[in-house]
């Protein structure tokens, strides 16, 4: 049988599944491939390439441009070979002189009707409808061009990253297919009939005014130039491509850059990416201009205080005095009294080499990252009940899955490519179930068949969860045999006694939740009934101050349903950045080393010292949250800062000001002057994801590459920086590419011994646990036993947070992220994607609104016990009445200043999701804005002054 | 009383109040403080224990107690 699947190729049809195959004759040639693949791919298979147009791998069959028309033994006529199935013995011509000539008259009729400007079209030279007209031979347009025709068809520029050109259109519907199958949004249509078919964004809308999400899909699907990069218009066909990964959300799509010379002219979601298999969002295809937006920092630079100008300096000086402050501190005020941060946007190797820089040479455990602020949570409940840190499924498990809880997450905005996915999968008939205070987009999903939305008040997720498991433990629906099998059996007990009790009924936490009762228990009945049920969760689980329980609580739920350990179920985080899981894995937080070994463990810590040769303190070291309160106290001097920027991320900014401008010395290492980098006394300029080798960690534990496509503009990679730094405070590290790095991880993380760059170049990508006993990767965890031997039920008791609301503040607030735009901005502000969330706007249900006399668009005041801001007002009934949502894209929008310290109690992940806050309209911006305004000014002279009279955007 | 000292109190109470349910809460919050927790911040709560009079919940007082204990016995 002939199995070998080139993603460089377009098959025609996509594969099918079958576990029967069928054996049949083309050309002559004896081909077997899977019961319900079309001639059309069979052929493909083996190498025999019938002519298409309105065909592609992605799509399913459509049949309507006919040019793949072939002949079959002993039938009448030709027969598409897209929408016809193969079958045993069949007999297949796919070329003679009658399918010559039926093709050459078909492309004829399209080109009577498309321009002839191929010489100066844009797709010159990357046009499938020039391919196929080179293909069959067209020579002759007997009919002439002066017909009724759409030529003059108007042009849609309304989008800033493609346009639509309808006189080259040959409606053919595959991007209208692609919108409906493979993104899931149906914003396409044809509208008309007959001659006057033509593609429709909504109704006969432009582009943008459309509901068109700019997934790009559209445009990687059409044959022809109708539907184009405006880059490519610009820049013309790039003519080579590297494969890498998305620096955007933890799906972590793989792409081709397609390149000329060093410049990237377009992104192109890779077909043979396994976390996205060919589709993108609107982020990741096309907001990459910022890695050559004019703001990148190209230099090192210092200064003494931050009251100063910067100054240009080299890179050995910058390091020199990066270093001497280092020591100096330390020797002032102790070992203890410095660290550093990386972010979930660096890379594995990148993190590693930080809180290796952090334990060696700084010789302490300060060492923290961003995952702080989002998942950490996961990793301590995760861990506490099935043993691993980590999610348990593939993205394509979800395929399998019957009924799909989502719970404080929204995919379509935040992991779109996976939403995607859930909305093919909710289209084949699996069940909806939605968790969250708001109405997300999920649950309008076009065909979704039926969903649940469980409204439930911010705050009360454990109460929520409790009351799912009480359900399922008294309406008898555990699954009694997973649990006696691979649950510890006194652990589950005690859970089931504690949760079987009336107070977590749905009836007797209504008041608590919100969610009526009725609701609560058609949805467990739904999850846990369910062949496959599975769970996707998000920032709205983690960022509470019960965070970690509701992770376990969710685990509990699994287990107690049998929903872990095969295709289709599990427990899924699905992570906000890129590499929140590898930041994690990497031994980031400051209780443990790479791959989760507690640096208690002296077993693991030993391994650690023997390589790096140093002792290691056995003692935790600092999270975020407690730097920044030692700081302020005076204790913590001096921090190191990788990628992240904790200024604009961070709850209760007043207090994280107040924390930086405490340091005595800053160092920032990043590729634009963030917020963070303001209140620095060194920058470091970084790289950004093209610019480097690595890998990324994606939310399904799957390792990437990461490959440079151009040089770094300020000359190094950000590894590189560390290193420098490392030989400076003494301590050299002896590495020529990442490739070394991603050797000593193996050498010391067990769950990594397997992973190699040879082995990512030889598989494309590998999810860990990836060792002796998985040498090609886990897709799915947990199918035997689990790390700690048998999953632990814990107890959840629903503490509810001490941010609550009262008569000074009404309202509760819950941030959160939009499609456009990426966590603090600092990459889509400075791309085109601000065309569509230019500033942040504060979300409030209209009852709240008109008891407020306020309308849309209204200054508005939120208040918090923290701090005051001043966003404009948006009605919408998305909210439920006394919670109100914005967004913290815009730092000026100050989304921080009003939420507070209160925090996870096991992990200090704040509680980004509950603020108490009252609202107002207002006339002017709040008093913190004018300090931020002024400041923010203050530091970019500070910049500017130091830079070289040099024309911006020119690289170096 | 200082910032940090309402905070690190404040911690150790909300993390006793999560692990009241658990069969052995004291050493539930103990074994979390002595795992999570860095050795400054230890150091500190434990010299709380004998001017913070009713800032601590008796769970949390008892872990901390417990946790004194255990470090002044390993060193």
């Amino acid at each position: 049988m002939l199995g070998y699947y080139d993603p460089n190729k377009d098959y025609g049809t996509p594969a099918r599944l079958s576990e029967n195959h069928v054996s049949l004759e083309i050309d002559g040639v004896e081909i077997t491939v899977p019961e319900g693949t079309s001639v059309m791919r069979a052929a493909a298979l083996a190498d025999i390439n019938i002519p298409k147009l309105c065909a592609s791998d992605n799509l399913e069959a459509y049949g309507s441009c006919r040019l793949c028309a072939v002949q079959v033994e002993g039938k009448r006529g030709y027969p598409a070979s897209c929408t016809t199935p193969v079958e045993a013995g069949m007999q297949v011509t796919t070329q003679n002189t009658k399918l010559a000539r039926l093709r050459r008259n078909v492309m004829e009729l399209y080109i009577s009707d498309h321009p002839l400007d191929c010489l100066t079209c844009a797709a010159n030279g990357d046009c499938e409808l020039q391919d196929m007209a080179g293909a069959v031979g067209l020579r002759e347009v007997r009919y002439g061009y002066a017909g009724e025709n759409h030529l003059d068809a108007e042009k849609d520029e309304s989008n800033p990253y493609f346009s639509f050109d309808p006189s080259k259109c040959i409606v053919c519907s595959r991007c209208v297919r692609a919108c409906e199958e493979v993104q899931g949004t149906f914003a396409l249509t044809i509208d008309g009939r007959g001659f006057d078919s033509k593609v429709s964004p909504s109704q006969m809308e432009d582009f943008m005014d459309s509901e068109c999400v700019s997934c790009g899909a559209c445009v990687q699907a059409c044959p022809t130039a109708t539907l184009m990069e405006k880059s490519v218009v610009e820049q013309g066909v790039p003519d080579h491509s590297v494969i890498t990964t998305c620096a955007y959300c933890g799906v972590g799509c793989s792409f081709k850059a397609e390149m000329k010379g060093s410049e990237v002219v377009r992104m192109v979601p890779y077909k043979g990416g396994d976390a996205n298999h060919g589709h993108s969002c609107v982020k990741g295809r096309f907001a990459f201009g910022y890695a050559t937006h004019q703001d990148r920092l190209t230099t090192p630079m210092i200064r003494d205080s931050i009251e100063e100008a910067w100054r240009e300096v080299s890179w050995e000086e910058a390091i020199g005095f990066a270093a001497e402050r280092l020591t100096a501190t330390q020797e002032k005020y102790g070992r203890e009294s410095i660290g550093g941060i990386t972010s979930s946007r660096c890379t594995n190797e990148e993190t590693y080499l930080v809180q290796k820089l952090i334990r060696a040479a700084f010789r302490n455990n300060n060492t923290d990252t961003c995952a702080r602020v989002c998942h950490s949570p996961t990793g301590y409940g995760l861990k506490t009940t099935l043993g691993e840190s980590a999610g348990t499924q593939t993205f394509d498990s979800v395929m399998k899955s019957d009924a799909i809880i989502v719970i404080g997450a929204n995919p379509t905005d935040a992991h779109p490519v996976f939403a995607s996915q859930m909305r093919r999968r909710m289209r084949e008939g699996a069940s909806l179930i939605v968790a969250d205070p708001r109405h997300i987009d999920l649950l309008d999903t076009p065909h979704r068949g039926d969903a649940q939305h469980l409204p439930l008040r911010p705050g009360t997720n454990v109460a929520l969860v409790n009351a799912l498991g009480h359900v399922v433990v008294t309406e008898g629906l555990e699954d009694h045999d997973f649990i006696a099998e691979r649950c510890d059996t006194e652990a589950y007990r005690t859970w089931r006694d504690f949760i079987s009790e009336e107070r977590h009924s749905p009836e007797a936490v209504e008041n608590v939740t919100g969610v009526s009762p009725e609701a609560v228990r058609q949805a467990a009945r739904t999850y846990a009934s369910v062949p496959n049920g599975a769970i996707y969760y998000g920032l709205g689980v983690t960022e509470h101050s019960q965070g970690s329980t509701m992770v376990m609580g969710i685990a509990n739920l699994a287990m107690a349903t049998g929903n872990i350990g095969r295709e289709g179920v599990g427990v899924n985080p699905l992570r906000g950045q890129n590499n929140v899981q590898g930041s994690c894995d990497m031994g980031s937080f400051p209780h443990e080393l790479p791959g989760y070994q507690h640096v208690a463990d002296n077993e693991a810590r030993n391994r650690f010292e023997n390589v790096w040769g140093v002792p290691i303190d056995d003692e935790p070291g600092l999270r975020i949250p407690n730097m920044f309160d030692a700081a302020i106290e005076g204790t913590f001097k001096a921090m190191y800062v990788q990628g992240e920027d904790i200024a604009q991320s961070d709850p209760n900014t007043q207090h994280v000001e107040a924390a930086l401008t405490s340091l005595d010395c800053l160092i920032v290492q990043d590729i634009f002057l963030n917020e963070t980098a303001k209140y620095a006394h060194v920058l470091l300029p970084g790289s950004s994801f093209l610019e480097k080798n690595g890998t990324f960690t994606n939310a399904e534990r799957r390792i990437n590459r990461v490959r440079k496509v151009m040089p770094p503009r300020a000359g190094k990679e950000d590894w590189e920086i560390t290193v420098d730094l490392a030989r400076a405070l003494g301590y050299p590290m002896d590495y020529q590419h990442p490739s070394e790095i991603m050797d000593e991880i193996a050498q010391l993380a067990p769950t990594f011994t397997g992973v190699s760059y040879d082995k990512l170049e030889e598989l494309g990508s590998l999810q860990w646990p990836c060792n002796d006993e998985h040498p090609q990767g886990t897709p799915t965890m947990h199918e035997f036993d689990f790390p700690i031997g048998l999953g632990r039920f814990a107890i959840t008791e629903y503490v509810a947070t001490e941010e609550r609301t009262n008569r000074r503040f009404p309202l509760l607030l819950t941030t959160g992220r939009i499609l456009s735009q990426y966590n603090v901005g600092a990459q889509t502000r400075r791309t085109d994607n601000q065309n569509w969330h230019d500033e942040d706007v504060l979300d409030i249900h209209p009852s709240d609104a008109e008891m407020r006399g306020i309308s849309d668009g209204d200054w508005l005041g939120i208040t918090s016990r923290s701090g005051q801001t001043v966003l404009r007002a948006r009605l919408s009934e998305r909210m439920q009445p006394g919670v109100v949502y914005t967004t913290f894209h815009h730092p000026g929008s100050g989304a921080n200043v009003i939420t507070t310290n209160s925090s996870d109690w096991a992990t200090n992940c704040p509680e980004y999701k509950v603020t108490a806050v009252q609202v107002e309209k207002v006339s002017q911006p709040s008093a913190w804005q004018k300090r931020y305004d002024d400041f923010d000014r203050a530091q970019r002279e500070y910049l500017d002054s130091a830079r070289e009279p040099v024309a911006h955007g020119v690289t170096q | 009383m200082s910032d940090q000292r309402d905070t690190l109190i404040h911690m150790a109470n909300q993390i006793a109040h999560n692990l009241q349910s658990s069969s052995d809460p004291a050493t539930g919050v103990k074994n979390h403080l002595e795992k999570f927790w860095a050795r400054s911040m230890k150091e500190r709560i434990i010299s709380y224990l004998d001017d913070a009079d009713g800032d601590f919940t008796p769970i949390a007082r008892q872990a901390v107690e417990q946790l004194a204990e255990q470090r002044r016995q390993a060193s």
